[in-house]
């Protein structure tokens, strides 16, 4: 490829921005709307719709955190709390957590390797309505009083046929299906779109610590829920067509269920927890002014925590009972986990040490990731302890650590990325006085809530009780941790606040109000359909800090239609074109089919052959048309 | 002593499992917290340090030493973790020896929501069979055969240093020990549905020879009531429902849904460790079972008063 | 802008690509390990049941039979032909090639509906006999939804070959068709091994 010195001339630049902007632009219209392919529009559906089914699992914490103010307290019943503190738990792990980190990575990964659209467009929008449609069957069922309520695990032989009645178990199943299915998509969107995407000159060691992040998370996925995909299927048979995979009359086993959950359980709180860690790079190198201190040594520590991941699951296991031997290779290996993270929370401070720290909102939030997760990592490493475990296991213990871990490690970093990249995604501030009372009443809140159970577990108090007797003194703590609840509830309240302030008053953002290193604050706030008029190129790790004044820009790419840059695989040199697809109304249709499917097979084994030709119909709508889309814009064009 | 609900607490051990796991425990959280004031303090150190004006960001002598600063945390941090694992594996090691011949054998087998317990023997006819209630020598290793009847379900008593699911299809075993004379809170840990909340048992700690005493009253069919009114609450028991299922030792009664009734009366609660058995809340029990734990699998009955009466004082008489 | 910038200019790079130069292979590929997994978890879900049982296929069950499943095995590796060819046509932009090879491809893939029924009755248990039936069952008909999923694309696929909206972008598209053709026959051979043969070892 050749690179030329040009005088750019402002008007044929502006012609193509216009032609740019037709071509990615969506078509306007509710079926335009519903069609909308722009990885940023499908990214912020999902990040509002997952903000949803936080506020709305978060509603569900708090009737718990009533329901267990005192003993004996009559608010809910078994059967409400059961399905209460089983919907929350899978609505925080499987419509929360993953959905909206993950997409933070849909918007933030193609901005920040420079490239125009995500890999496959239209599966990502496929993949946003099969989870919305996955959310919405878990909360039609809860509304009907069909609400799971076996856990977020759902062990068999109670998540069985035998035992638990009705269709919430089955609700559960196709719930967790369908989420599998959107977050498997997702990782295969962004393992592409880092493959092959990049600007030229970001080789892979070049690559943010945000994208490097998403992208162990991205394998983490590929790797993980197919387990639980096909272990929730096997439990879905189980119930609809008499199969016996879990039944111990009929040969089949209650511990594989718990083999196959774990074996992507546990990676899942690892996918949960490593996108927050790219946020934490960025936000901490833009803070302290300068790159991330040991970047060879961050990607690598992401890189073992995506492996190491995999080789834990029996942690969760181990008061079944299972040999010692194997019990030791899993203790050992829950401890050495600790390591890369350490390494990685070092190598921060470093960074910060040897920077300029600005106490902006988002490094304020870093501090509390750091305050608050390491707690619930030390209690990791204590229930790691298989003797320990054996004390506090299925304890209010073990219900501290993982808020200690999730909201330290996860949410956290979250909100600290809100206060980051808001800016970017719509232009404007968020309120830093109101951020900085939202910050100071989450954290108040989240130790007061969480701290005490740990007490709580070592004086006996077991998990997933819907009340306790006023004789085990019990009370005040459980009293103390309520009033913790309330308190994270109002700093979420101001969080909502600042949200909907800013968009209406927030103080105009600019392209990069932090000037920060990377290349998302390099084009427009809020960025253009195509992202980036001027595809840029990559010489350096920080390449808004240390661009050379003569860095090129890619020309020549095709504004009259969706043309993007592909490069190769490690190097990001140039190496071909490729056209994307126009937006179609078919990912929704095929969305629509798949859900059917699944709901129809809650019901009846005749879903799926009702499943099959729903689905063949999808398939011949969506790959079909593909080159009337040429037609018609070679017609649009007059061609 | 605590009575109701008996003692339940990690920090109180009461045997040498629990008093190992909780000097554990000590250890893990003084190395906890030495470990967090340090990365705090680097952290804050980090943020707060002042700053000359000179000073530049990437200074390579200073990026060597803060590689070796990491290097150094780093290699405390395994150093740690190590140690952490050696103490781990050294308190397993000595948790799970195998039972010495003279341990206490009994079976315990969780039922939704109540706890089943065997004293078995090597001659059928000395078994016996009670429920919620496990009583076992001071001092003497007792070896449990933990089962699942329906779901899973786990055994766990916290100052006993105790805990192990029990699976359906494949038994689990585990040893503990009391050396403390006590009553001890006991509780179901693995959630098994609507009542998982209020499956707790007790397991009183006594002297060898108490122990003894009790075991042989065990084994002893209930007594054939003296006083005519339990006479007629023995009959009105047999002819209702609830020989369905309970068994009294010594009655036609056989039923196994329910705990087995024979020596009911000198239970110290009564539905799973969820209330003191006393006559009122037995009463309310009888009549009614799911006010108080809904969805146990005991239906309320209509019984008339004086019927009520006559099963009360059966039941009271069952000792 | 008005300063001189140096460009990169792009417009001479090509549009069609093969191979892991090609998204769409790069996205296959991805399906294709998550397919994989998949197939695994059946396969270890498999093994752990074996293991927990004492006898495989526990009594009464009898043995799968091996004739019908031998002979999709067969037939599955005999497709491989056509395929290869059709991948060859593709990568040399030969359309009429590309069609006919398609069209015999199709046709296998219409034989395997039928073999894959077969592959089912002859484990010779039924799904809610006992575990064994079901996890028997239950691997048979996941790797059955690829193997289904592929049909419908081939035949699809096929059906655009002849319209008038093909254009050259599009042998890629056929190439990545049949890289996932190798995976799905691939993948069947060890789960041919594990439920057919190793029941009698
Ligand atoms: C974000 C999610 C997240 C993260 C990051 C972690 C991190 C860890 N978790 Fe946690 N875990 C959960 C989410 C998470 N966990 C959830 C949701 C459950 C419950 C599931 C359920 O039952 O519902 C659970 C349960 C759970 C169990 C099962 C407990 C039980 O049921 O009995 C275990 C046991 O080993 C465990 C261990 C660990 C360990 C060793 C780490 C380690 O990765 C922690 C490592 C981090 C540190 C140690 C801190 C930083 C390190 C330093 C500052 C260096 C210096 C440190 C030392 C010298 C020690 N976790
Ligand atoms: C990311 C994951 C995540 C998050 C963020 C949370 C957040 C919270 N969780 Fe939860 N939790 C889990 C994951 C999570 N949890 C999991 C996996 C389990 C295990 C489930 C199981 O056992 O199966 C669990 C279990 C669990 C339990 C134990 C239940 C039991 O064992 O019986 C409790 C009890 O107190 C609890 C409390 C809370 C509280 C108080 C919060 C708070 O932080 C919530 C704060 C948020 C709010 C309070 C929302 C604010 C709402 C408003 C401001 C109202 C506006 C509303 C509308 C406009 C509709 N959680
Ligand atoms: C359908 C079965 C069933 C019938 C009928 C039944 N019970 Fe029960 N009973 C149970 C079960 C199951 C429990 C354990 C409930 C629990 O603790 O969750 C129980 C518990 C009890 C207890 C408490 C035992 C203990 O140790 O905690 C008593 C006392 C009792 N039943 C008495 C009766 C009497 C008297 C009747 C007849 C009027 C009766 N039951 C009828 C099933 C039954
Ligand atoms: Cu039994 Cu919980
Ligand atoms: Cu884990």
């Amino acid at each position: 490829m050749t690179t030329d010195s040009l005088l750019l001339d402002p008007e044929s630049l502006e012609r193509e921005r216009r032609e740019l902007e037709r071509a990615w632009g969506a078509t306007p219209g509710l079926r335009g709307w519903l069609s909308d392919t722009d990885h940023k529009s499908v990214a912020k559906r999902y990040i509002v719709t997952a903000l949803v089914f936080f506020l709305l699992g978060g509603v569900q914490a708090a009737l718990m955190r009533i329901q267990l103010a005192r003993p004996e307290n009559t608010l809910l019943g078994p059967d409400a709390y059961n399905q209460v503190f089983t919907t929350h738990g899978t609505t925080m792990m499987f419509l929360f957590a993953v959905p909206i980190l993950t997409a933070a990575g849909l918007y933030l990964v193609p901005l920040m390797i420079g490239t125009r659209s995500i890999a496959f467009p239209r599966l990502n929008l496929y993949g946003y309505y099969v989870y919305l449609i996955g959310g919405g069957l878990l909360y039609g069922g809860l509304l009907l009083n069909q609400g799971p309520d076996a856990g977020w695990f759902s062990y068999v032989p109670l998540a069985g046929p035998e035992f638990s009645l009705g269709k919430r178990i089955d609700i559960y199943a196709q719930t967790v299906t369908f989420t599998e299915i959107s977050a498997l998509i997702t990782s295969v969107e962004i393992i592409v779109t880092v493959f092959k995407q990049r600007a030229p000159g970001m080789s892979l060691n070049r690559m943010p610590l945000f994208v490097w992040a998403q992208l162990v998370t991205a394998f983490m996925v590929m790797f993980a829920m197919p387990w639980v995909a096909v272990a929730s299927q096997f439990l879905a048979a189980d119930r609809l067509v008499d199969t016996r995979i879990f039944d111990p009359a009929a040969g089949g086993r209650p511990l594989l269920w718990q083999h196959l959950f774990w074996f992507f359980g546990h990676p899942e709180v690892y996918i949960i927890f490593v996108p927050g860690l790219g946020f934490v790079s960025s936000i901490v190198s833009t803070f302290a002014r300068r790159p991330i201190f040991g970047y060879p040594v961050m990607v690598l520590s992401l890189v073992l925590t995506g492996f190491l991941s995999f080789g834990l699951w029996v942690h969760h296991m181990f008061a079944t009972g299972i040999p010692q031997l194997s019990e030791s290779f899993f203790s050992a290996m829950s401890m050495m986990i600790a390591i890369p993270t350490g390494v990685q929370i070092f190598c921060w401070i470093a960074t910060l040490w040897s920077g300029r720290p600005q106490f902006r909102l988002p490094l304020l939030f870093v501090l509390g990731f750091v305050l608050v997760f390491i707690v619930g990592g030390f209690t990791g490493v204590m229930v790691a302890s298989v003797p320990y475990d054996m004390q506090v296991h299925d304890t209010y213990f073990v219900v501290a650590h993982l808020h200690y871990v999730l909201l330290g490690g996860a949410v956290f970093p979250l909100f600290g990325a809100f206060y980051f990249w808001w800016p970017k995604v719509t232009g404007r501030m968020l309120s830093e006085r109101l951020g900085r009372w939202h910050f100071w009443l989450f954290f108040t809140g989240v130790n007061l809530t969480f701290f005490p159970m740990h007490l709580l577990g070592l004086e006996g108090m077991p998990r997933r009780i819907y009340t306790y007797l006023p004789e085990t003194g019990w009370g005040p703590l459980n009293l103390v941790a309520t009033i913790g609840a309330v308190t994270i509830a109002l700093s979420v309240v101001l969080f909502l606040v600042n949200l909907v302030a800013s968009l209406r008053v927030g103080a105009p953002a600019g392209d990069d109000p932090w000037e920060a290193p990377t290349l998302e604050w390099a084009t427009s706030s809020p960025p253009a359909p195509y992202n980036f008029h001027l595809i840029p190129t990559v010489q350096s790790r920080s390449p808004l800090w240390k661009r050379p004044p003569d860095a090129p820009v890619v020309t020549g790419l095709r504004s009259d239609m969706r043309e993007i840059l592909v490069t190769t695989m490690l190097d990001a040199e140039p190496d071909s074109r490729m056209r994307m697809p126009e937006p179609t109304i078919w990912p929704l249709l095929a969305a629509i089919a798949t859900g059917v499917t699944f709901i129809a097979l809650i019901f009846t084994p005749w879903g799926l052959p009702l499943g099959a030709a729903l689905i063949t119909a999808a398939f011949v709508g969506w790959g079909w048309p593909r080159a009337r889309d040429t037609r018609l814009q070679r017609e649009e064009r007059g061609g | 002593m605590i009575q109701f609900p008996g003692a339940h607490s990690a920090h109180d051990p009461a045997g040498p499992q629990a008093l190992l796991l909780d000097r554990l425990g000590d250890l893990l959280y003084l190395i906890a917290a030495v470990v967090y004031v340090l990365v705090a303090a680097a952290l804050l150190a980090a943020l707060l340090r002042r700053r000359r004006a000179e000073e530049d960001a990437e200074d390579p002598a200073r990026e060597r030493r803060m590689a070796t600063a990491v290097a150094i945390a780093a290699g405390t941090t395994v150093a740690t973790l190590v140690a952490v694992l050696l103490l781990s594996f050294g308190t397993g090691r000595r948790l799970t020896a195998t039972p010495p011949p003279e341990a206490l054998q009994i079976r315990v087998t969780g039922h939704q929501w109540w706890w089943e317990v065997e004293y078995r023997d090597a001659t059928p006819a000395r078994w016996a069979t009670t429920a919620n209630e496990i009583h076992v020598p001071v001092g003497r290793p007792v070896a449990l055969e933990l089962r699942g009847d329906d779901v899973i379900h786990s055994f766990w008593v916290p100052n006993l240093g105790v805990k192990r699911d029990m699976i359906p299809g494949h038994a689990t075993s585990v040893l503990f020990q009391a050396d403390a004379p006590g009553v001890y809170r006991g509780q179901c840990a693995e959630f098994c549905g609507a009542q998982h909340a209020k499956m707790g048992f007790l397991v009183v700690a006594e002297p060898p020879e108490e122990f003894a005493a009790w075991l042989d009253r065990q084994r002893d069919s209930a007594r054939t009531p003296a006083d005519s009114l339990a006479r007629r609450g023995q009959e009105v028991f047999l002819a209702s429902s609830c020989a369905m299922c309970h068994a009294v030792g010594g009655t036609p009664a056989g039923g196994r849904l329910g705990p087995n009734l024979t020596h009911v009366a000198g239970r110290r609660t009564i539905a799973a460790g969820t209330l003191p058995n006393v006559r009122g809340h037995l009463a309310g029990w009888i009549i009614d079972p799911q006010q108080i734990k809904p969805g146990a699998r005991m239906p309320a009955s209509a019984i008339p008063p004086a019927d009520l009466r006559a099963i009360l004082a059966y039941v009271e008489s069952l000792r | 802008m008005t300063a001189p910038v140096r460009m990169m200019d792009a417009s001479r790079l090509p549009t069609t690509v093969f191979d892991h130069r090609s998204h769409m292979w790069w996205g296959t590929l991805g399906f294709m390990l998550i397919e994989g997994t998949t197939l695994f978890v059946c396969v270890a879900s498999y093994f752990y049941l074996r293991v927990n049982t004492d006898s495989w296929p526990p009594d009464p069950a009898e043995l799968p039979s091996r004739l019908w499943p031998t002979v999709h095995l067969v037939v599955l590796l005999a497709s491989l032909v056509p395929v290869v060819l059709a991948d060859r046509a593709a990568r040399r932009l030969d359309l009429p090639g590309l069609r006919r090879w398609f069209v015999v491809a199709s046709l296998f893939a219409l034989s395997f509906l039928y073999l894959r029924w077969k592959d089912f009755v002859s484990l010779n248990v039924w799904w809610d006999d006992n575990a064994y039936g079901s996890i028997a069952w239950m691997t048979v008909g996941f790797h059955g939804t690829i193997l289904f999923l592929q049909v419908v694309e081939t035949l699809i696929f096929t059906g655009f070959l002849f319209s008038s909206d093909f254009e050259e972008r599009h042998f890629s598209d056929a190439a990545d068709s049949t890289f996932y053709w190798y995976f799905f026959v691939g993948s069947w051979v060890p789960l041919y091994l594990v439920l057919y043969l190793s029941p009698r070892l």
